[in-house]
């Protein structure tokens, strides 16, 4: 580009950018500490939207069960995510491949995949509940956690698996004592993102989570308040999300970026 | 052979249809240091991680001590392989890296922590015992991966290419500490190289591939001086080559000269031969069995010899005369002078062209 544009004009332009993508955001997190209460007027600042929240009953259960889903469905999904992308790895260096179907849950819209899970669970006559929420989001953080690991197993060194064997171990404890060790900032990374998927996830666990308020997730709570307008309680709890999913993939992308911290 | 440690028989490797080891028989022996040299693609590698069961041969034995371990995974087997790459665990420290092994045999604390201190002074890194792989130069980390093959004490150590990564200077000091910790631990070496100069310094014994097939093996001085072909003679060190016909008398070369040699067999008159001097063999003077008068075209010094090209009418690339610092002192020469010079018939080696 030989004609330089206007570092002045650019400045603008980004800095409308940015404005576009953060002063909604901010808002919320300044009307959370807004005595009032009402979007209109700013009348001082307070914490009492914070106490207001934690005394819901509906919220406080609500936010139990997104907390339940997310720690079981991460679980479950990083454990097989990650076994899974250690074997599509090896597959993939013999020369047989299997990839786009595993990153499927991925690319499948969500209000697809929530449809299917929903038919295929009334298939089987499954009770529907807390545990097919979890099942649900175990779907497709699988594919989130095996994506992540795979793209660090790339760069990953399979002489010091030859190595271990040549010095005696069997595979069971090359993967315990090698693979996984070396692996660990990956599998964490996809763990994080994992579990921040989760916790705000709301078309798949409102189709699968069935009839009933015992296993109404966050999201879904909010989504049922919101018909009745926004209350500032709701503006506190999202900034309390907001906080926590900020937190957890930031610390996602420098594990995956990097080693452990500290180290 | 009988006091042979390992015994290739009639190994073949095929990758498909690609070839990599053709009819391949070797007998490695007790505590020698054994050297596979060959050019990329000549199948020392291939044959190398056969020996450390990280690739089964398509067909033939592989003898251990008598027995066959042709398909023993490499944990099963009393073999350790020091990478090319070094391998070393980069979440252990070296302490770690080096016990790893030795847990693997599941041997008592006390007895891992006394034979990984003992190699800690052997490979002179007790300082550095807590450190991480990345956290060493390039000499450190081949010495962690060399005592982490050698602390389990193995019937054979096998080493890929060991001093590739290394700068010259340094090499030539780990040849040496090689060779004096192989003669010390009394364990057999293979080593792997595509480095000729490496090979004749460390092995008692050398094995030339060439295609996946064994050209010829031998110590470092058969091989040198009784090359038993014009591959190998080209391979090892530096050689002058004159194309030339066998006829019923002796040598010719292509334009006439005669060559002196020791009845040279298995040529019948007609034949194309490759005649071939080595450049130290050649000495100023005319008082030899073969004589030829040149002009010195260039000249390098080296330190303890100088190299001489001398463009003759033998061939028509010039000859390369390996001269000592005292031959060039009496002869007093420089670039352009007109010089004799000649070698023995004895010198002379015959190829097939």
């Amino acid at each position: 580009m030989a004609n330089q544009a206007n570092p002045r004009l650019m400045l603008a332009i980004l800095a409308a950018v940015f404005a576009f993508l953060y002063v909604p955001i901010s808002v919320l997190v300044a009307l959370s500490f807004n005595d009032g209460g009402l979007p209109t007027a700013w009348t001082g600042f307070s914490v009492k939207w914070y106490g207001e929240l934690v005394r819901n009953q509906a919220i406080m259960s609500a936010a139990l069960n997104t907390l339940i889903v997310a720690v079981v469905s991460t679980v479950m999904a990083t454990l097989f995510g990650t076994l899974l992308a250690i074997g599509v790895e090896i597959r993939r260096r013999k020369g047989r491949f299997l990839e786009t179907i595993i990153f499927a849950p991925m690319i499948i819209p969500d209000i697809v995949l929530a449809i299917a899970l929903l038919s295929f669970f009334s298939m089987l006559n499954v009770t529907m509940g807390l545990h097919t929420v979890i099942l649900s989001h175990v779907v497709f953080n699988l594919a989130f956690v095996c994506s992540v690991v795979r793209a660090r197993l790339k760069t990953f060194d399979w002489s010091i698996v030859e190595a271990s064997a040549d010095l005696g171990a069997t595979t069971a404890i090359t993967l315990l004592r090698i693979v996984i060790p070396v692996m660990m900032p990956a599998i964490i990374a996809g763990a994080l993102l994992a579990f921040t998927l989760s916790v705000d996830e709301f078309i798949i666990a409102f189709f699968t989570a069935g009839a009933g308020r015992a296993s109404t997730t966050l999201p879904m709570q909010i989504f049922a308040m919101i018909r009745f307008g926004v209350t500032p309680e709701i503006n506190a709890l999202a900034t309390l999300i907001m906080a926590f999913s900020v937190i957890a993939l930031s610390l996602s992308q420098r594990l995956n970026r990097g080693g452990l911290p500290g180290q | 052979m009988t006091n042979a440690l390992l015994s290739l028989k009639d190994i073949r490797k095929y990758y498909g249809k690609a070839r990599a080891v053709e009819h391949m028989d070797l007998d490695i022996r007790q505590n020698e240091f054994f050297a596979l040299l060959g050019a990329s693609g000549s199948g020392k590698t291939t044959l190398l991680r056969m020996m450390a069961g990280f690739e089964t041969p398509t067909s033939g034995q592989i003898l251990l001590d008598g027995e066959d371990i042709s398909h023993l995974p490499p944990n099963k087997r009393p073999v350790n392989l020091m990478f090319q790459s070094y391998a070393l665990f980069p979440h252990m420290t070296v302490v770690q890296n080096i016990a790893y092994g030795l847990e693997m045999d599941r041997l008592p604390r006390a007895q891992i922590k006394t034979r990984v201190d003992e190699m800690l002074e052997i490979i002179q890194l007790t300082h550095l015992a807590r450190r991480k792989p990345d956290q060493l130069s390039g000499g450190q980390q081949q010495r962690v991966a060399l005592g982490r093959a050698l602390v389990k004490r193995p019937r054979l150590l096998l080493l890929d290419e060991p001093l590739g990564a290394l700068d010259k200077k340094l090499r030539g000091e780990m040849q040496m500490e090689l060779k004096r910790i192989q003669a010390e631990f009394g364990i057999t070496f293979v080593i792997v190289t595509h480095d000729q100069e490496e090979a004749l310094v460390m092995a008692d014994r050398i094995a030339i591939l060439k295609d996946g097939a064994l050209l010829q093996c031998g110590s470092p001085h058969e091989i040198y001086e009784h090359p038993g072909s014009r591959y190998a003679a080209d391979f090892i060190g530096e050689m002058n080559f004159l194309s030339g016909t066998a006829d019923a008398d002796g040598l010719r070369t292509s334009d006439g000269h005669r060559i002196m040699a020791q009845t040279p067999d298995g040529f019948a008159p007609g034949d194309d031969v490759s005649i071939a001097i080595r450049p130290e063999r050649l000495k100023i003077g005319d008082g030899f069995d073969n004589t030829i008068t040149g002009r010195a075209v260039a000249m390098a010094y080296l330190g303890l010899d100088l190299q001489l090209h001398l463009q003759t009418d033998l061939a028509p690339q010039p000859l390369l005369v390996r001269l000592t610092a005292e031959d060039v002192d009496t002869a007093r020469l420089s670039e352009g002078d007109t010089v004799t010079v000649g070698w023995s018939a004895k010198d002379t080696r015959v190829f097939k062209a």
